[in-house]
């Protein structure tokens, strides 16, 4: 008998748990780095993502996704519809049915936080690395750095 | 997927670390410093023989 009630109490429990992560009109975003929280559970409008299956914007009641992180630019944009711009180095991105989204990186900065001039160089270091690396794995992580040094001017200038 | 890293053994976790790494020597000079410090990771770990402690010895790694 009150195992029918318990279990009908847990049923009731489990709807209402289910009601209350459904779709939601807002999108809270976790956005954080082993460097710093950038976000927490604060509600935004859109989020920019850069990621392995292409870059993408994500709205309030986004379809449920699991991306990787690529290093590029990850765009804000506030319920006032200001836009905040971040580096981020890799990581992934989850968007979940009750409209959370958390963003987690490796290395995340304020685009304003890169030395462009920094960055020119680097690029130049890591081109000449890859032509005069010698084999295939030193190649490979040259290329690595080529394209996230690219990325870093790109996002500088 | 077809990555010319992943094709000679390089893991994603491989290339987060040159990725995070590329993005700390980037950074504005007053920045730089401190950021490099999370480019090596150490673990420090002590054996336990006997019920005591051993002397505890670390682990680094860039």
């Amino acid at each position: 008998m009150s195992f029918v009630k318990n279990a009908r109490l847990l049923a009731s429990r489990g709807s209402r748990l289910a009601m209350s992560r459904a779709y939601s009109d807002e999108m809270k975003l976790t956005f954080a780095a082993a460097n710093k929280t950038f976000y927490d559970s604060t509600v935004v409008r859109q989020i920019d993502v850069p990621s392995f299956s292409g870059a993408f914007g994500i709205l309030a009641k986004h379809v449920p996704t699991l991306a990787v992180l690529k290093p590029g630019v990850v765009q804000v944009y506030d319920n006032e519809g200001k836009v905040s711009k971040f580096f981020v180095s890799s990581g992934s991105v989850t968007v979940n049915e009750d409209s959370s989204v958390q963003v987690l990186a490796e290395e995340a900065h304020n685009v304003e936080d890169i030395d462009v001039n920094e960055a020119r160089q680097l690029l130049s270091k890591y081109q000449s690395q890859l032509s005069s690396a010698a084999d295939e794995k030193g190649k490979a992580e040259a290329a690595i750095a080529v394209e996230v040094a690219e990325a870093l001017v790109k996002a500088a200038e | 997927m077809t990555n010319a890293w992943r094709a000679v053994g390089i893991t994603y976790i491989q290339y987060s670390n040159i990725a995070a790494r590329v993005l700390r020597e980037a950074l504005r000079t007053e920045l730089r410093a401190d950021a490099a410090k999370r480019n090596d990771s150490h673990v420090k770990f002590t054996p336990w023989a006997n019920g005591k402690p051993a002397p505890r010895q670390t682990q680094s790694e860039s």
